[in-house]
């Protein structure tokens, strides 16, 4: 899904919840795409990437958060070559 | 002092309690003066007044451990709490049963109590944590936390 034919920079892309059922699947693997490369020279971010893999709605809702390699980030955080991204739905715990 | 635990089956809070005192006292020789204590357990409905078979809780394996222990942390250090107990279940949760034990040790029990208050308001908002619930054999993701 959403792979492009750099294998360059792969990123390990996980969703949980709610995402992951609305989407099907749980984590892949995901190369990225030179166009999301080269809007950012610093690296595409989560929201190039959420855009890339068509995951809905298009502009992120504003309750999902981003985890890089299991920290919080921020929507435009540079992606590196190995990184987990994990995209988060509303987070209720205890 | 931490000790952080997730439960992938129900476990007994007042038993957990008598553990944490056990080691507390191992490690401090006597233990802190002032001690607060929150037990969650899950409701019998839901957030439609649906009977609930059961509270599903999902996690992210690895880093919602690092998240409790790094909220644990910092209330400990803002709040000068000697110890911090977090267990907090996984999986199918009964209704009526334990999801989340919190208990903070210190000299004097305000900080005791506005750790572990503090503390509860960040596993809920900070901890990457999913609830679905189950009724009727239809499951409904939760999307936000009921009022404090």
């Amino acid at each position: 899904m959403a792979v492009s034919a750099d294998p360059a920079s792969p990123v390990q892309v996980r969703l949980f919840a709610s995402l992951r059922e609305a989407t099907g699947w749980s984590e892949q693997l995901v190369e990225l795409a030179a166009t999301a490369k080269g809007a950012n020279p610093a690296g595409p971010t989560p929201e190039q990437l959420w855009r890339q893999l068509g995951l809905q709605p298009a502009t992120p809702p504003a309750g999902v958060r981003v985890a890089i390699n299991q920290q919080f980030a921020a929507w435009d955080a540079s992606l590196v070559a190995g990184d987990e991204l994990a995209f988060l739905p509303p987070i209720s715990g205890g | 002092m931490l000790a952080i635990q997730l439960e992938a089956e129900s476990f007994e809070p007042l038993q957990a309690l008598a553990e944490w005192h056990q080691w507390l006292a191992a490690e401090l020789g006597l233990r802190p003066a002032a001690e607060s204590h929150f037990l969650g357990r899950v409701r019998p409905s839901g957030a439609h007044d649906a009977l609930l078979t059961a509270l599903e809780l999902e996690h992210y394996p690895g880093m919602t451990e690092t998240c409790i222990a790094s909220l644990a942390a910092a209330a400990a250090g803002r709040h000068g709490a000697t110890a911090v107990l977090v267990r907090h279940r996984i999986g199918l949760v009964l209704p009526g049963d334990a999801i989340v034990l919190v208990a903070v040790a210190a000299d004097r029990r305000g900080p005791a109590q506005r750790c572990c208050q503090e503390l509860l308001e960040a596993l809920k908002h900070e901890a990457p944590f999913w609830k679905r619930e189950w009724s009727q054999g239809v499951g409904r993701w939760i999307t936000g936390n009921t009022p404090l």
